[in-house]
């Protein structure tokens, strides 16, 4: 009996849907041996741990030959890294500041912004470098804005723990501002034209800065009680936001307080 | 030949061959009871037959009587269509695959990163002493108030999944799923006693930071340890050490706040 079906129907649908089954799960295991293929994936991880530390020092190095196109190196492994490093030091800038994520949760809204970024930005990059005919592929745009986050990851990592405002914009300016100009330079050796060069390499020192800028004030609650603290000579170096204190209990502490006051 | 060994996996086993009936019955004249019979006494071993009467399967082991006789061994098993008696079974133990030995050695080459692994340690895919790792972390988190389980457990899985593609791309020969994950499993332990040091303390301060990466340090080092040496990839022990640094770094965030 088959679905209702008894005899020789049953058994005709058994066989039936026994052949489809067949089929379809040789069609889908084609199909995922040829897109899911993460093979294609393996020269651009084939690195030695003294070639990262190379180009993670270079990162923040800007060249001074721009006539001539720069080499990039087009590894995915130290991008990676970096990428998943600013998930962590986000996480951990979240957590010391009791970041509350509304809708959503915090890993999900960490991995979300930093690959959003990696993978949305070097698109539209590589976009505009279509336009603008730059030469440039897509493997080494990835690989030039993820090793550009270095900076961002040590920034990040010292503003989160030591919570200097001032030194916030020292280290975005210094920091940012190097690896930003080591990526706009690469940029600019690799594109003809007055024009060209500045679009792409405005666009892309922009929304480099901007996104420091944001991942400093977004996700680090405690910078909005010092911005309110700024006035003054004598200000302390750092001061977290007072809660608030419930208007029971604030009822209560004034009843008492002047129950003390009148029998004293 | 091979047919008869693919009828061995489905069919009950029995003394029946048709080889030696083919050898040594030369006439056809004399009786084929006295024939089969004498061939199935001589043999020790059970082998793949083709034709298996029914009287047969009562007996598995020894076949003492004629064919047309009921067949009524002392030995045999009640139920039909088992290979082993109830005595023959193997241990609970070793069927599950559970090897108290093993899963003891491969701890105290995790508790102590710096003594060179053997790469074959890994070979078997063990997930027991990993499961009973995950379980101890969830357990001490407990204590300290925090029912995190699920938390461990969706992170442990993706960190397997994430570090079994890494590990195939850099890798020359590829690696499997359990392999990782045992692994992975093995290397949680020194987090256990992160935990279990919250229980007692509060681990947001300075010597609770301290505290946590040194054991995130000894977590990698012993992980990226055993997979450069299962997977002989010298040279690249930083290179592994430091994602599975950053997936022992949320466990961390977990154990401490």
């Amino acid at each position: 009996e088959f679905l209702g079906m008894k005899g020789l129907r049953g058994q005709l649908g058994r066989q039936v849907a026994d052949q489809m089954w067949q089929v379809g799960k040789r069609q889908a295991s084609r199909a995922f041996s040829l897109y899911a293929n993460i093979d294609i994936l393996r020269p651009y991880f084939d690195v030695e741990p003294v070639q990262v530390r190379a180009r993670l020092l270079e990162s923040m190095i800007p060249v001074k030959m721009i006539n001539f196109p720069q080499k990039i190196a087009g590894e995915l492994y130290g991008p990676l890294m970096l990428v998943f490093t600013l998930v962590a030091i986000l996480l951990h800038g979240m957590k010391t500041s009791d970041t509350i994520i509304r809708e959503g949760t915090l890993m999900g809204t960490a991995i979300g912004t930093c690959f959003g970024y990696w993978l949305g930005v070097s698109s539209f990059m590589y976009f505009l470098a279509y336009l603008c005919n730059a030469q440039i592929t897509m493997v080494q745009m990835l690989s030039l804005l993820g090793y550009g986050l270095f900076g961002h990851c040590i920034t990040l990592f010292v503003t989160y723990n030591i919570h200097f405002h001032s030194l916030f914009y020292i280290f975005w300016l210094v920091i940012g501002g190097l690896s930003t100009l080591r990526m706009v330079a690469v940029l600019v050796s690799r594109t003809v034209g007055h024009t060209q060069r500045l679009i792409l390499c405005g666009t892309l020192a922009a929304l480099h800065m901007l996104f420091l800028l944001y991942l400093h004030f977004a996700y680090h609650k405690v910078v909005e009680g010092i911005l309110d603290t700024l006035e003054g000579p004598n200000m302390p170096p750092f001061q977290r936001v007072a809660r608030d204190i419930p208007v029971v209990s604030n009822a209560v502490l004034n009843t008492t307080a002047k129950a003390i006051a009148l029998t004293l | 030949m091979s047919s008869f060994e693919q009828f061995h996996i489905d069919f009950y086993q029995s003394n029946y061959t048709i080889e030696d009936q083919e050898e040594g019955c030369n006439s056809y004249g004399s009786d084929k009871n006295l024939c089969e019979s004498r061939k199935r006494q001589a043999e020790e071993q059970p082998a793949g037959g083709a034709f298996v009467p029914s009287d047969m399967l009562l007996s598995p082991q020894s076949y003492s009587g004629s064919i047309l006789q009921p067949a009524c061994s002392p030995g045999a098993p009640s139920q039909l269509g088992y290979v082993d008696g109830f005595d023959e079974e193997p241990p609970l133990l070793e069927e599950l695959g559970i090897n108290f030995e093993h899963i003891w050695q491969k701890t105290l080459t995790v508790l102590n990163p710096m003594k060179p692994a053997d790469g074959s340690i890994m070979n078997e895919t063990d997930l027991t002493g990993p499961m009973v790792f995950c379980l101890a972390l969830g357990a001490t988190l407990l204590m300290a108030g925090k029912v995190h389980f699920g938390y461990v457990y969706g992170m442990s899985a993706i960190g397997c999944l994430a570090m079994h593609a890494l590990l195939n791309l850099m890798s020359v020969s590829g690696v499997s799923h359990g392999c990782v994950a045992s692994v992975l499993g093995y290397c949680l332990l020194p987090m256990v006693i992160l935990s279990s040091a919250a229980v007692l303390f509060s681990l947001q301060g300075t010597p609770g930071t301290v505290l946590a990466l040194f054991i995130i340090g000894w977590c990698s080092l012993s992980a990226s340890k055993i997979f450069t040496s299962a997977l002989a990839m010298e040279g690249q022990q930083l290179l592994i050490a430091y994602p599975c640094a950053l997936l022992y770094g949320l466990f961390a965030l977990l154990t401490v706040f």
